[in-house]
C-alpha cells in the first residue's frame, strides 16, 4: 500500500496539514488551559474571542494597516476588553458558592451576545483578508503553502515563549503560586487580583493573537467562534484541564489523529473519534494527561 | 339635478382623458398567482410578482387576449403546502380564476397540481426545480415553464464535453443529503456524454480545512473538479486550493449555489473561472432580453433574475395559447400549450408534450473579474434530458 505516491501526495502532506491544524488548536487551547488553570473559570466565550481577534485583523486591514503591525496590534487591544470583562464581571460571581456554574453561564452568555454583536457590526456574509505570505514551496514534491509554514514557526515560538513566561520567570512563580494556593501567595505578597486579571487577559490575548493569524485560512464570519472551541475543550481535557504541555501534546495527537484517520474513513467520522477520546479521558482519567498549572 | 349633469360630464372627460386603455368587451382573464409574499422566500415571491406584472401591464395595453384583460389575483402562500392549497382552493372556489402559478415550494406546486386536476383547472409553476414535478409525479393538469435540477447539470455537462472532452472529473460535495443528490446527478449527466469521473469525497458541512483531501485529489490527478459546497464552505474549499497551487491547472465548475452575491467577495481571485450552469442571465445578448431587462429595471430599478424572468415569460405562453385554442377552456389550453413555441427574454422555449416541461435554452456561466459572464448556450434540446413522465 506505501508506494512513492501514496507516501508523497497523501500521507506526508497529511502529517504536515495535521501539524498547521495542531499549532492552530493548541493557540486556542492555550489561552482556555490558562484561564482554567489559574481562575478555576471555564471560558465559553473564549471561540468569541477568537473570533473577534479575527474581526479586529479585518477592520485593521481595512483601514490599510500592514499585516505584521496588525499581529501586534490585535492582542494589545484584546486586553483592556478583557480586563473589562473579568473586572466587571467574572470577578463578581467569582466568589459564588457554583464558580464553575455561574462562571460558565456567564460567559456562555457573553459568547451569545458577542456573535449577534459581530453580525449587527459586520454582517453575516463570510470575509477573507488576503493571505500575507502568498505562494507555496514544494519540498520532495510536497506542497506546502509558505503561509501555513510561517503559522508552524510563529505558533511554534508563541508557545514557547507562552511555555518560558509561566516555567522561567520570576512572573510565572508569582502565577504558579497563585493558582496553588490563593491564600497562600497573598500573604506572601504576590497581588493575587492582579494576577488573575493578568492571566485572563493574557489568555484572551492568546485567542485574539490565534484569530489573526488564522483569518486567512479559514476566513471570517460571526460565528466562527464555534469552529475550535469544542476541539480546543477537548485538547485541554485530554491534556489536564491548565497543563500547558497537556495542551500542546494532546493538541498536536489529536490533530495527527483526525488527519490519518481521514484517509481510513469518511472524514465525518474524524471528529467523533476526537470526541470520543475525550469523554474516555473523562471516564478513566479526568485529571488529563498531565497535571494542572502550579501543581506539576 | 344640473349638479348630476355635471358629475356625469366630468367623468366622462376623465374617461375621455385617460391613455388609450383598451376599451374590454368581455370577462377579464383571470390568473391567479398563489407565491410567497412573506417568509424566509419573499424575496423570491417578490421577482415572480414583478415578472407577472410587467408581463401583464405589456398583454393588456397591446389589446389583452382574445380581447379580454387579464387579471392577475395574489395570495399569499408562506413557502408551505397546506397554506398554497387553502389559497389555491380560495381563488378556485371563489374567485373562479382560469389559470393558477406562481408556487416556489415543489411541495406546494405538486399539492396546488392536485388541486387543479380535482378542479379541472391548469396549474403550473415560474420557480420549482424538483426533478419530479415533471418527472414521477407528473401530472396532465401540470405545466413547468422554468428549468428543472436537472437541466442545470446537463447544462454544464454538455459545456464541459464541447471545452474539455477528454477532461478527468472530480466531485466535491457537502456530506449530507442536497451535497450526495447534486453530485450524483452531475456525474451522471456527465457521464452520459462520456466525461470520466476519476474520484469524489464527501466532506462535512463547515469543514475548516479541506487541504486534509487535497491529497486524495492531488494523487488522483483530475483537470476538472466539480463542487456542490455553498456559502463559507465554498470560500474555504476554493481559498486552501488556492493556496496549496490547486486551482493552476484545474478548471473549476460547480452547482448555481456554490457561488453567489453572498460569498463572491470573500472568494476574490479563487472564485475567477469557476463556471456554472443556469437558466438566465440578466446579461444575455438578445433584443428581447434587452427590452426585457430595460422594462424591469425603468419599473423595479433592479436587473431582473431567473424567476422574474421565467414568470414572465410564461405568461406570454399563456397569451400564445389562448390565442392559439380561440378559448381559455381547459381541455383546449392543454392541448395548445402542448407543443407550444413561443419567446422569452432568454430565447424559444417550447413545452414538451410527454412531460410538460419547458425546453429551454441553458447558460454556462464563468466569473470574470468579480462577475459572472456569459460563456456559452446550451440549446434547448440538449440540455432536456429524457422524459420519464408515464401519466400521460
Amino acid at each position: 500500500m506505501i508506494d512513492a505516491d501514496y507516501l508523497q501526495f497523501i500521507l506526508a502532506p497529511q502529517v504536515i496539514n495535521g501539524l498547521v491544524l495542531g499549532v492552530a488548536i493548541v493557540l486556542v487551547a492555550l489561552g482556555l488551559t490558562i484561564i482554567f488553570g489559574l481562575l478555576d473559570v471555564i471560558n465559553m466565550s473564549h471561540g468569541e474571542f477568537y473570533a473577534i481577534g479575527a474581526f479586529g485583523a479585518l477592520a485593521l486591514a481595512s483601514v490599510g494597516l500592514n499585516f505584521w503591525v496588525i499581529l501586534v496590534l490585535v492582542p494589545i487591544l484584546m486586553i483592556p476588553l478583557a480586563v473589562l470583562v473579568e473586572r466587571l464581571l467574572i470577578s463578581r460571581v467569582f466568589s459564588t458558592k457554583d464558580r464553575h456554574v455561574t462562571t460558565l453561564l456567564l460567559t456562555f452568555g457573553l459568547a451569545l451576545i458577542a456573535e449577534d454583536v459581530l453580525k449587527i457590526i459586520f454582517g453575516p456574509n463570510t470575509h477573507r483578508p488576503d493571505t500575507p505570505i502568498s505562494g507555496a514551496t514544494e519540498i520532495f514534491g510536497i506542497i506546502i503553502p509558505n503561509y501555513r509554514m510561517f503559522l508552524i514557526g510563529i505558533g511554534s515560538l508563541i508557545i514557547g515563549a507562552v511555555a518560558y513566561t509561566v516555567y522561567g520567570t520570576r512572573l510565572g512563580a508569582m502565577v504558579r503560586a497563585a493558582a496553588y494556593d490563593r491564600n497562600m501567595a497573598a500573604s506572601l505578597g504576590v497581588p493575587v487580583r492582579l494576577v488573575y486579571t493578568g492571566a485572563f487577559a493574557f489568555g484572551v490575548a492568546l485567542a485574539g493573537i490565534a484569530g489573526a493569524l488564522l483569518a486567512p485560512l479559514y476566513s471570517v464570519f460571526p460565528t466562527m467562534g464555534r469552529d475550535f472551541i469544542l476541539l480546543a475543550f477537548t485538547v485541554v481535557i485530554v491534556g489536564g484541564m491548565g497543563s500547558i504541555w497537556g495542551a500542546l501534546v494532546a493538541g498536536l495527537v489529536l490533530s495527527q489523529v483526525q488527519a490519518l484517520a481521514s484517509l481510513f474513513i469518511p472524514p465525518v467520522w474524524t471528529e467523533p473519534i476526537v470526541f470520543a477520546t475525550m469523554i474516555v479521558f473523562l471516564m478513566f482519567r479526568p485529571q488529563g494527561l498531565f497535571g494542572k498549572i502550579g501543581h506539576a | 339635478m344640473k349638479k348630476l349633469a355635471t358629475t356625469l360630464a366630468a367623468a366622462g372627460a376623465m374617461l375621455a382623458m385617460a391613455p388609450a386603455a383598451p376599451v374590454y368587451a368581455q370577462e377579464p382573464i383571470k390568473i391567479g398567482v398563489v407565491t410567497p409574499l412573506s417568509g424566509s422566500y419573499a424575496s423570491i415571491g417578490r421577482t415572480v410578482r414583478w415578472g407577472f406584472e410587467l408581463a401583464a401591464e405589456e398583454i393588456n395595453s397591446a389589446g389583452g387576449i382574445n380581447g379580454r384583460k387579464l387579471v392577475l389575483l395574489f395570495e399569499d402562500e408562506e413557502a408551505n403546502p397546506a397554506v398554497a392549497v387553502q389559497k389555491a382552493e380560495r381563488l378556485l372556489q371563489v374567485e373562479k380564476v382560469d389559470f393558477l402559478t406562481g408556487t416556489v415550494n415543489s411541495a406546494s406546486t405538486l399539492a396546488v397540481g392536485l388541486l387543479g386536476e380535482r378542479n379541472n383547472r391548469l396549474v403550473s409553476t415560474t420557480v420549482s426545480y424538483a426533478d419530479s414535478i415533471t418527472g414521477d409525479r407528473c401530472s396532465p393538469n401540470v405545466f413547468r415553464f422554468n428549468a428543472r435540477a436537472e437541466q442545470q447539470s446537463v447544462a454544464l455537462a454538455a459545456w464541459l464535453k464541447k471545452e474539455k472532452p477528454q477532461a478527468k472529473l472530480y466531485l466535491v460535495g457537502p456530506d449530507y443529503e442536497m451535497g450526495r443528490s447534486t453530485v450524483a446527478a452531475f456525474k451522471r449527466s456527465a457521464e452520459s456524454v462520456n466525461i470520466k469521473s476519476i474520484g469524489e469525497i464527501f466532506a462535512p458541512l463547515d469543514s475548516k480545512d479541506y487541504s486534509q483531501y487535497f491529497g486524495q485529489i492531488r494523487s488522483a490527478r483530475p483537470d476538472v473538479i466539480y463542487t456542490s459546497t455553498a456559502g463559507n464552505d465554498t470560500v474555504r474549499l476554493l481559498t486552501q486550493m488556492q493556496e496549496f497551487n490547486m486551482l493552476r491547472n484545474v478548471l473549476v465548475i460547480g452547482a448555481a449555489g456554490a457561488i453567489t452575491g453572498q460569498n463572491i467577495k470573500a472568494l476574490g481571485k479563487a472564485a475567477e473561472g469557476f463556471v456554472t450552469g443556469i437558466g438566465y442571465s440578466a446579461q444575455i445578448d438578445t433584443p428581447e432580453n434587452k427590452k426585457f431587462v430595460a422594462a424591469f429595471n425603468a419599473k423595479f430599478k433592479e436587473d431582473p433574475d431567473l424567476f422574474a424572468a421565467d414568470s414572465y415569460g410564461m405568461l406570454y405562453a399563456y397569451k400564445a395559447a389562448a390565442e392559439k385554442a380561440g378559448s381559455t377552456d381547459t381541455d383546449k389550453m392543454r392541448e395548445a400549450l402542448r407543443n407550444l413555441t413561443w419567446m422569452t427574454p432568454q430565447g424559444q422555449k417550447t413545452i414538451r408534450a410527454g412531460d410538460h416541461q419547458a425546453m429551454s435554452p441553458m447558460f454556462a456561466v464563468r466569473i470574470e473579474n468579480g462577475q459572472f459572464k456569459i460563456v456559452s448556450t446550451i440549446p434547448a434540446a440538449e440540455a432536456i434530458g429524457p422524459d420519464v413522465c408515464t401519466r400521460f
